[in-house]
């Protein structure tokens, strides 16, 4: 069988031979290789696409391999992974109209609220737990759009570090 | 055997520990570099004490402890205070100890400046010359040909710059993020470990004389941006002052907030964000158990590198013996560098 990998590499040097070198000594045989070291996504890293073939317990193996060597796959199969980011607002949440506030994070491209949980505090401030999926290096698109929002609302945010 | 003469500017608990810590370590440092130190002159706010035949580390700190003023200061106290006193007596380092101002950096700044106009080296734990002025300070000490280090500026003992400058040196800096304000570190963690509401730990903090009687220099993140300024400039090299850092404290941080947090395995804590493109102090959530997970006054730093990837220290944040030894570690490197 095939499988199709993007992966992000530091830019030093080593790093694609590192990457290489499990395909076949893992018994897995590699059909091809993108890799444009003078592009780099927002996370000062150069993605590299992979083709490789092979019986499904050695691609397993390879995969294991590139985590273990700590390499982030980015994509399997044309699927994007996800990451989870949690996030505490705080203010007049629910009367700075708490849907629209949710609507516009859903707007974000690759960002989806998959959990909600608020205090109310009376009249007070409320503070709201939110937590998001959003496709693997959308994060710092999603924290800056985040605080844009929170700006317009006078929330305060707090971020993951 | 070679003769370092300091005078110590600022008598308050840094001043304080430097003479204590001096005290103690006479002989390492005679034995780590070849040279005997005397302490010249000491000064307070109001007065000083001088004696070019050396004074008494103990009795620095006693009379001040007992009599409030260093002028009590038996035979060799004086009235004299502030700039003049670096004319009254030959000295080799200034040991700046003087409290922060983020105003206009005084006195430090004129005193610095005139330490290196004589020509002398200088050590200090201001951290108000450095955030408003870091550019005119560094570039006045190598115009001078002195040495000017400021390792205690920014974490107490915890060893931040020197180790960046000398121990990394074969890596870029990509970027630094730490707590670097242990006051604050010390209420998000007890407002944690407690459920506490912000007010009643800050009172119970300025009981302990962990937060001072006007906590805003730390609450309001004022202190740690100082510090976000002075690793910017020294460890990235980035020309920024204090008005270039965005600072959110944590006065608005509530038992609410960080009880939801913790549902999800995070804490909230003070973090300075030092990259190049950007400057913060704000709350942010850590990880439970990361490197960020330090509790009370700690301090910690994790810095994002090229070759060696990420690299974290952590140690206290203040404490008078604990700020002088990281004065010390710069008066001895100087030192050194002298034989």
């Amino acid at each position: 069988m095939r499988m199709d990998l993007v992966l992000e590499l530091l830019d030093v040097p080593g790093q694609l031979v590192s990457v290489l070198e499990p395909i076949s000594g893992l018994g897995a045989n590699l059909v091809t290789v993108i890799h444009k070291r003078d592009y780099k996504n927002e996370n000062g890293m150069v993605p590299v696409q992979l083709t490789m073939e092979g019986k499904q317990e050695d691609l397993k193996n390879v995969i294991n391999r590139y985590e273990e060597l700590g390499f982030s796959i980015i994509e399997i199969d044309g699927v994007i992974k996800k990451e989870k980011i949690s996030t505490i607002l705080f203010g007049h949440i629910v009367d700075r109209d708490l849907r629209d506030t949710m609507d516009k994070i859903n707007a974000i491209e690759g960002v989806l609220i998959v959990g909600f949980d608020i205090k109310l505090n009376g009249e007070d401030k409320s503070t709201a737990l939110i937590n998001v999926e959003a496709d693997f290096g959308k994060k710092q698109m999603f924290f800056k759009r985040l605080e844009e929002i929170a700006q317009e609302k006078e929330l305060l945010v707090i971020n993951e570090v | 055997m070679d003769e370092c003469k300091v005078i110590i500017m600022g008598f308050g608990a840094v001043g304080q520990g430097v003479a204590d810590a001096l005290f103690m370590k006479k002989e390492l440092i005679k034995e780590k570099t070849g040279f005997e130190v005397k302490v010249v002159a000491a000064a307070d706010s109001s007065s000083s004490a001088i004696s070019a035949e050396g004074l008494d580390e103990k009795l620095l700190v006693d009379t001040k402890k007992n009599e409030g003023k260093l002028s009590a200061y038996p035979e060799f106290g004086s009235d004299k205070n502030g700039a003049e006193i670096l004319d009254a007596v030959e000295y080799d380092c200034l040991i700046e100890a003087t409290p922060t101002n983020i105003v206009d950096a005084e006195p430090a700044l004129s005193l610095t400046f005139k330490a290196f106009e004589q020509g002398k080296d200088v050590v200090t734990s201001n951290k108000g010359h450095l955030a408003l002025k870091f550019k005119d300070v560094v570039s006045a000490a190598e115009k001078a040909g002195v040495e000017f280090k400021y390792e205690a500026s920014v974490g107490g003992s915890m060893p931040i710059i020197n180790f960046v400058k000398d121990t990394l040196s074969s890596c870029d800096i990509k970027s630094i993020n730490g707590i670097l304000n242990g006051t604050t570190n010390y209420i998000l963690s007890r407002m944690t470990s407690e459920g506490s509401d912000y007010e009643d730990i800050l009172k119970e903090s300025q009981e302990l004389g962990i937060a001072e009687t006007d906590p805003t220099q730390d609450v309001e993140g004022i202190d740690a941006a100082c510090k976000t300024v002075i690793l910017a400039n020294s460890l990235l090299g980035i020309d920024a002052t204090y008005s270039d850092v965005k600072v959110e404290g944590i006065s608005k941080i509530t038992s609410e907030a960080i009880e939801l947090a913790n549902k999800d395995d995070y804490l909230i804590k003070l973090i300075s964000e030092v990259s190049p493109d950007n400057l913060q102090v704000s709350p942010r959530l850590v990880k439970k158990g990361s490197s960020y997970d330090v509790s009370g006054t700690l301090n910690m730093a994790t810095v994002k590198t090229d070759l060696a990837d990420e690299v974290s220290v952590i140690g206290l944040g203040a404490g008078s013996l604990e700020t002088a030894s990281a004065m010390l570690t710069d008066l001895i490197s100087i030192l050194k560098n002298k034989n």
